[in-house]
Order: C-alpha cells, then sequence, then structure tokens
C-alpha cells in the first residue's frame, strides 16, 4: 500500500463536510429549478450554458468528494475521467453523424409518414387507404419549379404533350396536381432538373429511354404509369437503389388519373 | 491506536497487495463506471440526435412536469448522502446504523423508482409510448435503462442491509459497502445529466411548430458542458 507515493487514503470527508455537500447539491438543484421557473425563460437557448454548468458542478461534486475520488488514488480519477471523456467522444460522434443528416428524419418522415387510424391506446389499427394532403417542402432554394419551355410545335397535339409534360414535371417537384402524392423528386435524382436530387430511390434522368426495357413485353408507357400506380407490383431488377417495399403505392395513391397521365408523359421525356 | 484502525481497515490490500496498490474489486468499479459513462452517452446522443424529430405529439412540453421531477431529483440526493453515512457507519462498526442508513438509501431509492413507475403510467396514459415517436422511444430507452440501474442498486442494497443485520458488515468489510456505495452514486450522477438534458433542457421542447433547428443547441450545450 506505501509501496505508491501518490496513494493518501486519508479518512473519508467527516459528518461535517459531507452535509455541507449535501446542502449545496440540493442548494445548486433549486437554483437550477429557479432559472426555469419563469415561462419566458422555458426552452430557451441561454438558459443551456447556466444549467450546464450547474450540472457539471453537481456531478464533480458527487464523484470527489462522495465517491471520494479527491482523497483516493489519482489512478482511479483518470480511469474515471478517460471513460467520461470518450462517453462525451461517443455523444459527440454520434451527434456529428446523425445530427448533420438532410432532410432530417422530421422532414424525411413527413414526407414518407403513412397516416393511420389509431385505437385508444394509441396503435395503429388502420392505414388510411388515401394519405391526407402533408405538407409538402418545396425544392430546395424555394424556387417555383420551372416548367419545361413548350416545344416548338407545329400541331395541336405536340402541343397538348408539351402542355401535359410541364405538368408532369410540377407534380414531380412537388407533389401537387389534382391530387396530391408525396413529391417524387424526395427519392428520385433527375440529372439537371433543380430540385430533383433525392437518392432513396432509382435514379430517373433517362428512364424515357430505359423503361421500355425494364419489364418484357410491357411497353415503356405501361411499366412507368404501373410503377406509379402499384409500385409493389414490380421491381426491376439490376437497377441500383430499386429496393421492394420502399416505395408504396400510398405515397402515390392521392394522385388522379390525369396527374399520373402527366407524370407517365413527364418521365418518358427524360431520355 | 490509529495506525491500527488504518491496518484493519485495508486488511483486503495488506492481504493481496497489487502493483497499482489499488484494491482490484475497487479498480474493477471504477472502471466498469467508466464504461458505463459509454453506455448512457451513447443514450444520451441518441435523444439529443431525435430530440425535435418528432413527427406526432405527445411532444415534451405536453407532458413532462419538472416540479414533480425536481422533488424526486431531491430525493436521490438525499439518498446518496444516507449512502456515505452508511459507510462511514461501516468504517465506525456502529452496526445498528449501519442497517438503518443501507435501508434508508434503498428506501429512498425505491421512492424515486416509484416517481418514474408514476410518471411512466401518467405518460402512458396521456399517449406517449416507446413507440409512438422519436420522444418516446428516445425518453422511454433513456430513462428506463438509468430506472433499471437503481432498481439494482436497491436490491443490491438490501442485500447489504441483511447481510450488515447479521453482523457481518465493518471496518474489515467496509469495502463491500464502498463499492455498493460507488455505484449508487454513480446512478445520481447520471440523473444530473438526465435530469438536466431531458427535463430542464428539452423538458419544453415542442412540435413542429417550434424551433426545429434542435440539435445544434444541444450540442452549443455540450461544448458548454465541456
Amino acid at each position: 500500500m506505501s509501496s505508491d507515493p501518490g496513494v493518501h487514503e486519508s479518512r473519508h470527508p467527516t459528518l461535517k463536510q459531507y452535509v455541507w455537500i449535501a446542502i449545496f447539491l440540493f442548494v445548486v438543484t433549486f437554483v437550477e429549478f429557479v432559472i426555469i421557473l419563469p415561462e419566458d425563460f422555458r426552452g430557451q437557448g441561454w438558459t443551456i450554458a447556466p444549467l450546464a454548468i450547474l450540472s457539471a458542478i453537481k456531478f464533480g461534486a458527487v464523484i470527489f468528494f462522495y465517491m471520494h475520488l479527491k482523497f483516493d488514488n489519482r489512478l482511479l480519477t483518470w480511469v474515471f475521467l478517460g471513460g467520461l471523456a470518450l462517453g462525451f467522444a461517443v455523444v459527440f460522434a454520434l451527434i456529428g453523424l446523425f445530427g448533420t443528416f438532410t432532410p432530417s428524419p422530421r422532414a424525411w418522415a413527413e414526407d414518407n409518414a403513412i397516416p393511420c387510424t389509431f385505437d385508444h391506446e394509441y396503435v395503429c389499427i388502420e392505414y388510411s387507404p388515401t394519405p391526407t394532403p402533408l405538407p409538402t417542402p418545396t425544392p430546395e432554394g424555394g424556387a417555383a419549379p420551372t416548367p419545361v419551355p413548350a416545344a416548338a410545335s407545329d400541331s395541336a397535339s405536340e402541343a397538348a404533350t408539351g402542355a401535359l409534360v410541364g405538368t408532369g414535371q410540377d407534380i414531380f417537384l412537388t407533389g401537387q396536381g389534382e391530387g396530391t402524392a408525396t413529391g417524387c423528386y424526395t427519392c428520385h435524382t433527375i440529372a439537371g432538373l433543380e430540385g430533383a436530387t433525392g437518392l432513396l430511390g432509382p435514379d430517373l434522368t433517362t428512364i424515357g429511354a430505359d423503361a421500355a426495357n425494364r419489364q418484357p413485353g410491357v411497353s415503356a408507357e405501361d411499366y412507368l404509369r404501373q410503377s406509379i400506380t402499384e409500385p409493389e407490383g414490380f421491381v426491376a431488377e439490376g437497377v441500383e437503389r430499386a429496393v421492394p417495399g420502399l416505395m408504396l403505392s400510398a405515397l402515390t395513391g392521392g394522385l388522379t388519373d390525369n396527374d399520373v397521365d402527366a407524370l407517365v408523359a413527364f418521365l418518358l421525356e427524360q431520355k | 491506536m490509529a495506525h491500527h484502525t488504518e491496518l484493519s481497515h485495508h486488511a483486503p490490500e495488506e492481504e493481496h497487495p497489487t502493483t497499482t496498490g489499488i484494491n482490484n474489486r475497487k479498480l474493477l468499479m471504477w472502471v466498469f463506471l467508466s464504461s458505463d459513462c459509454l453506455f448512457f452517452g451513447s443514450l444520451i446522443a441518441t435523444y439529443m440526435v431525435y430530440r425535435g424529430q418528432s413527427l406526432v405529439g405527445p411532444y415534451p412540453v405536453d407532458i413532462i412536469d419538472v416540479p414533480i421531477t425536481t422533488i424526486s431529483t431531491f430525493v436521490l440526493l438525499c439518498s446518496s448522502f444516507a449512502m456515505v453515512r452508511a459507510l462511514a457507519a461501516t468504517n465506525e462498526d456502529r452496526q445498528g446504523a449501519i442497517v438503518v442508513w443501507l435501508l434508508l438509501t434503498a428506501f429512498l431509492g425505491a421512492i424515486f423508482i416509484g416517481f418514474q413507475v408514476y410518471e411512466f403510467n401518467l405518460f402512458r396514459e396521456e399517449g406517449l409510448r416507446i413507440d409512438t415517436n422519436l420522444f418516446g422511444s428516445t425518453f422511454f430507452t433513456l430513462t428506463g435503462f438509468h430506472g433499471a440501474h437503481v432498481t439494482l442498486g436497491i436490491v443490491w442494497l438490501l442485500a447489504l442491509a441483511w447481510i450488515a443485520k447479521k453482523g457481518r458488515l465493518g471496518p474489515k468489510t467496509a469495502l463491500d459497502v464502498e463499492l455498493a456505495g460507488l455505484y449508487w452514486h454513480f446512478v445520481d450522477i447520471v440523473w444530473i445529466v438526465i435530469f438536466t438534458l431531458l427535463y430542464l433542457i428539452g423538458g419544453f421542447d415542442t412540435g413542429p411548430a417550434g424551433d426545429p433547428s434542435l440539435v445544434p443547441h444541444s450540442i452549443t450545450g455540450f461544448l458548454v458542458l465541456i
């Protein structure tokens, strides 16, 4: 025991000291409580600093006196503070890793939530067949989607197709047509289209050319139509980020037939 | 006389000299507590990452009751004081006092758990379950694991009180009480952190209408804490 000169296994603090520490801890806790007593102070960013400092002081008082690290072998202090430092490192690493996700978990959930009916125990008993309109974020930058410049057309039908493509693009970027869906851009990328940078589903930059070859015997138009209205029905193999079950018809169930026509027309143009 | 007391008090260390000069059991306990910092650190980080990300209520501001939890925090602080008295009584070989203080510590811990059970039930009735939203998941996981630690501590203390009642605790076996005390105080300091983060700071978080950029706040708080 005496081999280590750092050991001063003195007696533990006296009763009087313990009482003072207890009173100190009580007072600090009370002060913390008082800080958040005024309603205007609650949840304010500036309260974090004093509250964090006060709790750190309490933390120190308990480990150094109640757990008598102050009077014990120094090695124990380093063992514990080392673990504490690692703990902080874990906290920062996790916040750094997960706190920077875009979109935030809540934004993502808002876009992908499937409304359900809850029973009195708050258990989801029925998924709503048609999603109620959810707030759909505008594409990054807040810029209104620019319609595809109507191609110079020499026939009425081509003009109509151009208008349909423009409508399809609007729906793709906002989820708002005659009906409402989750904006396709949330999960799908179309290179060169501002806002369409989602990374959850397949890249649709050249879908207009690819669609015809995805399912043998199915035309590009029919393939796209089915992929929108019944995403569960067929999932192409060998396509990057084509994950069965990730896209659900609940996401698109709010679209009308006209909306789907416009989306198909728009997607067929992506070559 | 003082020398004699010192010897008997540290008898286990005399019997088993170690290269560190620290009793192995004591070192092990500190290493365990040190590793438990990582355990709770992960849970706290998870809470903070998902803080303010719940899509549906109830949100913290709807159900967190800071005054009630302040009372239970006081109770836990009291129990820590009772714990140091139990260790002092053991070192001074006051047999009756050892039992009383150990039982009082366990009793106060049980009151704390009682508050937690009441709180969990209230939250459940108000619609917050562990699978309701991200707040529910992270809140119940973190505070639940803390409650489990406290419960384990109560069992440990009751066992010690039983041993003390048989007269088997005293200056020579004070380390048995000291180790339980270290564990108990650690559970107390974890609560100090949880109380500050989940109640005093996070207890007023609102739903989507409130400030959505809450994670940076948490980071600022931790920077300050360091």
